[in-house]
C-alpha cells in the first residue's frame, strides 16, 4: 500500500466526504446535461431523426415549423435546384387526438409515403405506406400510441392506425406521429374545413449522391425566393427555444464545472497545508518531491474515481426513479457525454490540484530542523 | 578507511540586510567510523546549522563536507536528496514521525520513498528494528497513540532503517523527562555503537554528553573541544 493510500485509509471520513461531494456535483452535472439532452430531444427529435438531410422552411418562419409555410411554386422551385435528388412536402401541426381513451394534444407530421422526411429510427413495426397509417414515438407507446393502436383527430377525424414505433421522434415535447401527407391534410381540414389548399410547412430534400447537404442548402437559398434551407443538424440545433434551453442549462452546468475543481483543489491545498510537517520530514529524510507529488495525484485520482462511480450510481437511480414516477422528462445521456464530462472534470480538478503540487514543490527540507512546514 | 564525517574549514554565512550573520565559522571536524560526538551549545550557537550542513539539508557557504569520503559540497539538490535517503539517518527535534503512518510504516516509508530494500526484506528489517527498540507491540500504533519516549524510539529506528554511515540527532531529549531522556540516549548509543555507525548528537543538556565519545562546544558558530568523560570513563579528544 502506498503512502497515498495509507493516508486515505487513516482519514477515511475526510476523503469519503470529499468523494461524496465530488460525486454529488458530478451527478448534478450529468443529470442537468441528461435532462437538457432529453428536453432538446423531445423538442426537436422529429427533426433530428427524420431522414431528409435538408429541410426548407419559409423565410419568415424563423426556423419554426409551426409558423412555416411553403407555396406550391416554392416547392416546385426547390425540386428544380441542381443537386436535389428528391423532395417532398412536410406538414406539421398540433391536434387534439383521442388516444388510449383520452384526449391528448399530439403533433402530426405528414410526409410522402416512401419520400424524404420519414423517421430514421424505427424500432418496431414499419413505416406508413398508406393513408391512415402512422409511426408513433416509442416514448409514447404506453399512452395509446403503440403498434396496433388506433387514434383519431378530434372532432370526428378518420382513424389513424399506428403501424410502427421510432425512437426519439417527438416534437415540441408532445406525442408525435409521422403519417402520410394526405392524412395530415385531412387533419388540417377538420380544423379549417374551408381551406382551399393545405400547404406543407417545409420541404424535405434528399441530395443527389455526393452532394454536400450544407452546400445544397446554400444553393437552394440562393436560387429560391422566400425560403430558408437548413441542414438537418442546423434545423434541430437552431430551432426556436432549443438554443435558449441549451444556453440556460449550459450556464447552470458551467457553475457546477467550476465548483468541482474548486472543491477538489481547495481540499487538497488544505490537506497539504495540514500535513506540511510530515511532508517536510519526508523531504528531509530523502523523499524526492516527485514521490510526494505522485502521492497527491494518486489521491486526487482516487477521489475523482470514487466520485465518478458515485455519480453514475446516483444517475442510474435517478433515471429509474423518474421512469417509475412516469415523469415526462428523463435522463438522456450517451456514453460519450458521460466520458467527455468526466474527462473535463478530471482535467479541471488536476489543474486546480496544481496549487497543492506547487506547495509541495515549495517545501524546503531544512525546515524539518525548525519544525516549520512548507513556505507560503 | 575514511572518516564518517569530515568538515574542512566550513563556513555558513547568512545575508542580513547590508551585513551578514556568520552561523558557522571555519568549522573543522572529523568524526570516526563508529564515533559518537556530542555537540553542545546554547540556542542560536550554530549547532543545528552544522548538523544540517553535515546532513545535506543546507549548503555551506565555503569549505568541504565529506560524508563517508564522499564530497557533498557541490552536490545538486537532487543528489543531496538521494544522499540523505541513502547515507544519513536523522532524528529531528520537532517533527519526527509522519502522523498518519503507524510506527512500522514510519520505518517502511524510508524504503518506499526510494530506498534500497523492497517488500519482504524491508518489512523484515523494520520488524527487527522495532523488536530491538522494544516497540514490537506498538508496531501498529499511530504516533498519536505513543508516548514521547516511544516516538523518539521509533524515530531512532527510522534513522537506522537505511543503514546509514552517519546518524544526525538534533536535541533528542528536549521534549522528554530526565528518565526517559536517559533511556533514549542509552538506546541511541547502544544502537549506533552496535552497528559501528557514527553519530553527531546536538544538545544543550550537558548531562546527555556522557553518552558521547567526544564532546564539542559551539558558540557563535565557532567550534571548540570540551574535555568530557564518556560512558566508559575515557576522555573525549579535542
Amino acid at each position: 500500500m502506498t503512502l497515498a493510500w495509507r493516508e486515505v485509509r487513516r482519514a477515511r471520513l475526510r476523503f469519503g466526504l470529499l468523494a461524496g461531494a465530488v460525486g454529488l456535483l458530478i451527478f448534478l452535472v450529468l443529470f442537468v446535461q441528461g435532462l437538457t439532452d432529453d428536453l432538446v430531444t423531445q423538442f426537436v427529435g422529429a427533426v433530428r431523426n427524420q431522414d431528409a438531410p435538408v429541410l426548407v422552411y419559409g423565410a419568415d418562419a424563423r426556423r419554426n415549423l409551426e409558423g412555416s409555410q411553403i407555396t406550391p411554386a416554392q416547392a416546385a422551385a426547390v425540386a428544380r435546384v441542381p443537386g436535389v435528388a428528391e423532395s417532398g412536402p412536410l406538414g406539421e401541426g398540433t391536434f387534439t387526438m383521442r388516444a388510449g381513451g383520452a384526449l391528448v394534444d399530439a403533433v402530426l407530421i405528414g410526409v410522402d409515403a416512401g419520400g424524404p422526411g420519414l423517421p430514421a429510427t424505427l424500432v418496431a413495426g414499419r413505416l406508413p405506406e398508406a393513408d391512415g397509417e402512422a409511426v408513433a414515438s416509442d416514448r409514447d407507446r404506453g399512452d395509446g400510441f403503440d403498434v396496433g393502436d388506433v387514434v383519431r383527430v378530434e372532432p370526428g377525424g378518420a382513424p389513424i392506425r399506428i403501424v410502427g414505433r421510432a425512437r426519439d421522434i417527438n416534437y415540441s415535447v408532445s406525442p408525435t406521429l409521422f403519417t402520410t401527407f394526405p392524412t395530415y391534410e385531412a387533419a388540417r381540414r377538420i380544423r379549417n374545413p374551408d381551406a382551399r389548399a393545405v400547404n406543407p410547412s417545409a420541404i424535405a430534400v434528399r441530395p443527389e449522391a455526393g452532394v454536400d447537404p450544407a452546400a445544397l442548402a446554400a444553393r437552394i437559398d440562393d436560387e429560391v425566393e422566400g425560403v430558408e434551407a437548413l441542414t438537418r443538424q442546423q434545423a434541430a440545433d437552431e430551432a426556436p427555444g432549443v438554443s435558449a434551453v441549451q444556453q440556460s442549462f449550459t450556464v447552470v452546468n458551467l457553475l457546477f464545472y467550476i465548483a468541482i475543481p474548486l472543491v477538489t483543489g481547495l481540499f487538497f491545498i488544505i490537506v497539504t497545508l495540514q500535513k506540511a510537517g510530515a511532508l517536510t520530514l519526508l523531504r528531509a529524510i530523502g523523499a524526492p518531491a516527485s514521490v510526494l507529488v505522485r502521492a497527491l495525484l494518486v489521491q486526487v485520482g482516487g477521489v475523482l474515481a470514487a466520485g465518478a462511480a458515485l455519480a453514475v450510481v446516483l444517475l442510474v437511480a435517478a433515471d429509474a426513479l423518474l421512469g417509475a414516477t412516469g415523469a415526462s422528462v428523463g435522463v438522456d445521456l450517451s456514453a460519450r457525454t458521460v466520458v467527455v464530462t468526466l474527462v473535463i472534470v478530471v482535467v479541471l480538478s488536476l489543474l486546480t490540484a496544481l496549487a497543492a503540487v506547487r506547495r509541495i514543490l515549495a517545501i524546503d527540507p531544512i525546515r524539518a530542523t525548525t519544525g516549520a512546514g512548507v513556505s507560503a | 578507511m575514511s572518516a564518517a564525517l569530515d568538515l574542512e574549514d566550513v563556513r555558513k554565512v547568512y545575508r542580513a540586510g547590508e551585513g551578514e550573520v556568520v552561523a558557522l565559522s571555519h568549522a573543522t571536524l572529523q568524526v570516526g567510523e563508529d564515533e559518537i560526538v556530542a555537540l553542545l551549545g546554547p540556542s542560536g550557537s550554530g549547532k543545528t546549522t552544522l548538523l544540517s550542513i553535515a546532513g545535506g539539508l543546507l549548503a555551506a557557504t565555503a569549505g568541504r563536507v565529506l560524508v563517508g569520503g564522499r564530497d557533498i559540497s557541490g552536490a545538486t539538490p537532487g543528489e543531496l536528496t538521494r544522499f540523505r535517503r541513502e547515507q544519513v539517518g536523522f532524528v529531528f527535534q520537532a517533527v519526527n514521525l509522519v502522523p498518519f503512518l503507524t510506527a512500522r510504516e514510519n520505518l517502511l516509508v524510508v524504503d518506499e520513498i526510494g530506498g534500497r530494500r523492497k517488500g519482504p526484506e524491508s518489512r523484515a528489517r523494520a520488524d527487527r528494528l522495532l523488536e530491538e527498540l522494544g516497540l514490537a507491540h506498538r508496531a501498529g500504533n499511530l504516533p498519536g497513540q505513543l508516548s514521547g519516549g516511544e516516538r523518539q524510539r521509533v524515530a531512532i529506528g527510522r534513522a537506522l532503517m537505511n543503514e546509514p554511515r552517519l546518524v544526525l540527532v538534533d536535541e533528542p531529549t528536549s521534549a522528554l523527562d530526565t528518565r526517559t531522556g536517559t533511556q533514549v540516549m542509552e538506546l541511541i548509543r547502544t544502537e549506533v555503537k552496535g552497528r559501528g555507525t557514527a553519530a553527531v548528537i546536538v544538545t544543550h543538556d550537558t548531562r546527555m554528553t556522557r553518552w558521547a565519545d567526544r564532546t564539542l562546544h559551539i558558540d557563535d558558530g565557532v567550534l571548540s573541544a570540551v574535555p568530557a568523560a564518556g560512558p566508559e570513563g575515557g576522555d573525549a579528544e579535542a
